[in-house]
């Protein structure tokens, strides 16, 4: 209507649904800002202040230095020789319990996941127990088996990635399309040939993610290593020394940058193979249904039995080692070592569950609003938000927590008041895990047909009247694992928060660490056990919680 | 077309990146109208009606509503109902909450929801089915609470994107029936789209035909049918023989001798005639397929090595595969078409 320029336009001058929208941006972007890329950009600018001024200084300093190579070298043999080991222990795993009928599957998936409850060194605790200097192997047997160092590290990390490589894995086996399978038979290939042809070709990219995930894992953690390393120094353990143990915070910059390096790429590789997996399944497969075979189920179980055997073994290691007056000498039961005379008593236990609560909190709004921003963005800012949501997938925790000590111990900064809080515990482990909660987030967001954001639109709801009346009670279960996801993670964790710790704010995972480094083993065993309780306790509540508000079937482990 | 225009769509040009949905599309919907929008899949007909929704923008073009720029309203400021192809029901609420949605965005009194509420619930005979949620219901029953919901804040344009296009055929035939009544009542300015000719024949005042993003032809069944403007059109509705003038044994008064332009015949206006009784306008031929399809038997003739289409009421019997059978093209059955077949 080219005649009515003057027609009126309903245009309203201020669409408060922009409005709405553009606050709850700022509302993720600016803390994303505050607290991933100013971490970052801190410990990068730190890695090149030398005594002479700016440069490269530290770098060639440190790439000269004959430690250099044997710390690189170290992290790359162990990071390389446990994701080889993992991701063929956990596909056998996973392709047991996906594609034979052996029975016990329940029992066995859940027991697999046992690690991802566990305070990140307890595997390294229990090898201890058994196989240390004062392990009940070696003074039973009087064997001499010296389990510190490479094999230590290596064995423990197998344990403490599994679950993770087993999830991908066991994900990738579930879907197979029975028609490829059934023509293959009637071609007449045999099993090792369908299993080279047809099972390998269609998991590959499930290998290759859980490789990656794996890696990145491994080379990244602390834990571990500090307490069966020994002399054995990796990139994440240098960090700590270097800071810790010598106020070198710009050498610990730079050890940083060499970590992050490596980490970031897998994470890239990862996300970049994930792009190019289409989904070979299509709504016309037909599921694949295993059939019974004696003598693949009876392996399967038997191999199921063994893994799932070792990893309670180890656990149960630690939580009988508490019980005991000294292991392995005086194996009588005693209640001494949850006395927890030293160190704040069962203080950093509260302390740690109050700072989980809040990271839960606040990791839910962050990362659930993110996602809704991303959905609602769908242009190039959506995938700058989605870019800058998953990068701290990139970033390991002894990293992150060093730029934090660089950024926010600093008095010239506003937000100097939160070091040494509660808060920036919380605040901490939330942008570490950021991306997996974001990406939980995400994927039940997407599975939301956009109708409903039409219909809603089209029926005069705004923004926030559609996320709050229908994608948020739609996704009320995610939002839901979103946030045990990050209560269990901020219990558990140890690398990032290990810089940020003060006397009056020490969490449980870091005290296990000091108790351990004090030659308290038994009691780090013990705060160990109640940091599983813990976890098993809010999982057993949320399971409650759904069960009673009549949500099933709800993931509660990513 | 109604009495004033209602909505006027003006050069609305949508490009998807490379790919045009909509190209230089102009059309005027009178108000109380109810238009369908009908083509093949890929024709930019649901683009066009998300055009005058709101949920596109698009790239050049105007949009208005009784003279009221629309361009720039966000689909949330426009009034208009929409019913989707299905599945659009909230989950998480009930009949009742999922009615009552649009009423509280539109900030209708508190006391006034209720009955409005249960007003329109009688409308589509859901009455008592509030208290229900959508998967307790029936596909059918889910796109009735689907047209409550578009219908409860009384808006000034109905918009349907194939809303009936997931469910079996006979509800579906129900279901037509009972939103055509329901428009006709409510007077309603209605849009819409779909792929059945046949839902778009029953349905609509005035048919919108559209294929690669234009519009062919807008008109009555009836005309759409008798008037096809070219082969796109007699193609789409119904089914038309595409013949040489030459093959129909007859001549269009005005034309050249030596043009021989392609013409457009209904199979149902072919008519039978007794082999005996050929003469010079006789066209004879043989039985190549002969297909029985309830009120009607469909047979394929091959006249001098082309194809006719012929369709004869009721069960034929008496015509057998491989039979010979003189038949006769009438004069007034011979459309003329715009363009030549490709």
């Amino acid at each position: 209507m080219s005649s009515t320029a003057a027609a009126t336009r309903l245009v309203p001058k201020f669409d408060t649904d922009r409005i709405a929208v553009l606050a709850l941006v700022v509302v993720v972007v600016v803390p994303l800002l505050v607290f991933v890329v100013a971490p970052l950009v801190g410990i990068f600018k730190m890695s090149f202040v030398t005594a002479d001024g700016i440069g490269f200084g530290n770098y060639v300093r440190y790439v000269n230095s004959p430690k250099f190579a044997k710390v690189v070298g170290n992290s790359l043999a162990v990071a390389t020789t446990t994701t080889a080991i993992t991701v063929l222990l956990a596909y056998a795993f996973a392709y047991a319990m996906r594609r034979t009928a052996m029975p016990g599957k329940r029992v066995f998936g859940s027991m697999a996941l046992l690690p991802l409850f566990a305070p990140s060194l307890v595997q390294a605790l229990g090898i201890v127990f058994l196989f240390g200097r004062n392990g009940v192997i070696n003074r039973t047997f009087n064997l001499g088996i010296d389990i510190y160092g490479f094999w230590g590290i290596v064995i423990s990390d197998v344990f403490y990635s599994f679950p993770h490589a087993y999830l991908i894995l066991s994900a990738a086996l579930a879907v197979a399309d029975a028609r490829l399978y059934e023509s293959a038979q009637v071609l007449g290939a045999t099993g090792a040939r369908i299993f080279r042809d047809i099972t390998l070709p269609s998991t590959k990219y499930g290998i290759l993610s859980a490789t990656f995930v794996v890696f990145t894992i491994v080379i990244t953690d602390f834990g571990n290593p500090m307490v069966i390393g020994g002399d054995y120094s990796v990139l994440a353990t240098e960090i700590y020394n270097q800071v810790s143990g010598q106020g070198n915070f710009q050498m610990g910059a730079v050890i940083g940058v060499m970590l992050l390096v490596p980490a970031a790429l897998a994470v890239i590789a990862e996300k970049w193979i994930m792009r190019r997996h289409h989904a070979t399944i299509t709504e016309r497969s037909q599921p694949l249904m295993v059939v019974r075979e004696r003598w693949r189920d009876r392996t399967g179980l038997a191999f199921t039995a063994v893994i799932c055997g070792l990893i309670a073994a180890i656990v149960l290691v630690v939580v009988v080692a508490s019980f005991v007056t000294l292991w392995p000498y005086n194996m009588h039961v005693s209640l001494r070592h949850y006395r927890f005379e030293v160190q704040n008593g069962l203080k950093p236990l509260w302390t740690s569950i109050w700072v989980s609560l809040m990271a839960a909190g606040i990791g839910v709004v962050v990362s659930v609003g993110a996602a809704c921003v991303t959905r609602r963005l769908r242009n190039l800012a959506g995938q700058c938000l989605y870019f800058l949501s998953i990068l701290p997938a990139a970033v390991p925790g002894m990293v992150l927590g060093l730029g934090y000590i660089l950024v926010f111990n600093d008095p010239s900064n506003p937000l100097e008041a939160l070091y040494g809080t509660l808060l920036i515990l919380a605040l901490c482990n939330v942008y570490h895990y950021h991306a997996q909660g974001y990406l939980i987030a995400m994927t039940s967001i997407n599975q939301i047909s956009r109708v409903f954001d039409e219909a809603s639109t089209s029926l005069g709801g705004g923004f926030i009247k559609t996320l709050w009346e229908v994608t948020l009670p739609i996704i009320a279960s995610s939002i839901i694992s979103v946030g045990v996801f990050f209560f269990v993670r901020s219990m558990v964790t140890l690398s990032a928060v290990i810089f940020l710790v003060t006397p009056v704010t020490q969490v449980a995972a870091v005290s296990v660490l000091l108790l351990d480094d004090a030659g308290n083993a038994n009691q780090a065993a013990a705060f160990s056990v109640c940091i599983m309780v813990v976890v098993a306790l809010a999982l057993l509540l949320f399971r409650l919680v759904l069960r009673m508000s009549g949500r099933r079937n709800v993931l509660l482990i990513h | 077309m109604g009495p004033n225009v209602f909505l006027s769509l003006r050069n609305i040009t949508k490009r998807f990146g490379a790919v045009p949905a909509l190209n230089d599309v102009s059309l005027d919907i009178g108000e109380g109208e109810f238009v369908c929008f009908l083509g093949p899949s890929g024709c930019g007909k649901t683009t066009l009606l998300r055009v005058i929704a709101g949920l596109e923008t698009p790239d050049a073009g105007e949009v208005s509503q009784g003279g009221s720029n629309l361009i720039g309203v966000p689909a949330r400021l426009r009034n208009f109902g929409i019913v989707f192809q299905s599945y659009s029901l909230f989950p998480n609420m009930t009949v009742e909450r999922n009615i009552g949605y649009g009423l509280a965005c539109r900030k209708w009194p508190k006391d006034a929801i209720s009955p409005r509420i249960s007003e329109v619930l009688t409308l589509v005979h859901l009455g008592d089915q509030a208290e229900k949620y959508p998967h307790q219901l029936s596909g059918g029953q889910q796109q009735r609470v689907a047209l409550a919901r578009a219908l409860a804040p009384k808006p000034t344009v109905l918009l349907l994107d194939e809303p009936l296009s997931a469910l079996d055929a006979k509800v579906r035939e129900e279901l037509r029936a009972e939103i055509k009544d329901l428009q006709t009542a409510l007077r309603i300015t209605t849009v819409m789209v779909t792929h059945d000719q046949h839902e778009a024949m029953e349905m609509a005042d005035r048919i919108v035909v559209m294929n690669a993003g234009v519009i062919e032809q807008v008109g009555g069944a009836v005309d759409l049918y008798d008037q096809p403007v070219n082969r796109f059109v007699a193609e789409f509705i119904g089914r038309m023989n595409l013949v040489r003038l030459s093959a129909t044994k007859l001549s269009i008064a005005g034309e050249r001798s030596d043009d021989d332009p392609y013409v457009g015949i209904r199979p149902e206006h072919i008519e039978l005639i007794d082999v005996t009784a050929a003469d010079a306008d006789t066209l004879v031929g043989r039985i190549e397929k002969c297909v029985f399809l309830g009120s009607f038997t469909r047979i394929t003739l091959t006249v001098d090595g082309k194809r006719l289409l012929l369709e004869l009421r009721g069960r034929r019997t008496d015509l057998a595969t491989g039979a010979a059978l003189a038949v006769r093209i009438p004069a007034a059955a011979i459309h003329r078409l715009q363009d030549a077949p490709g």
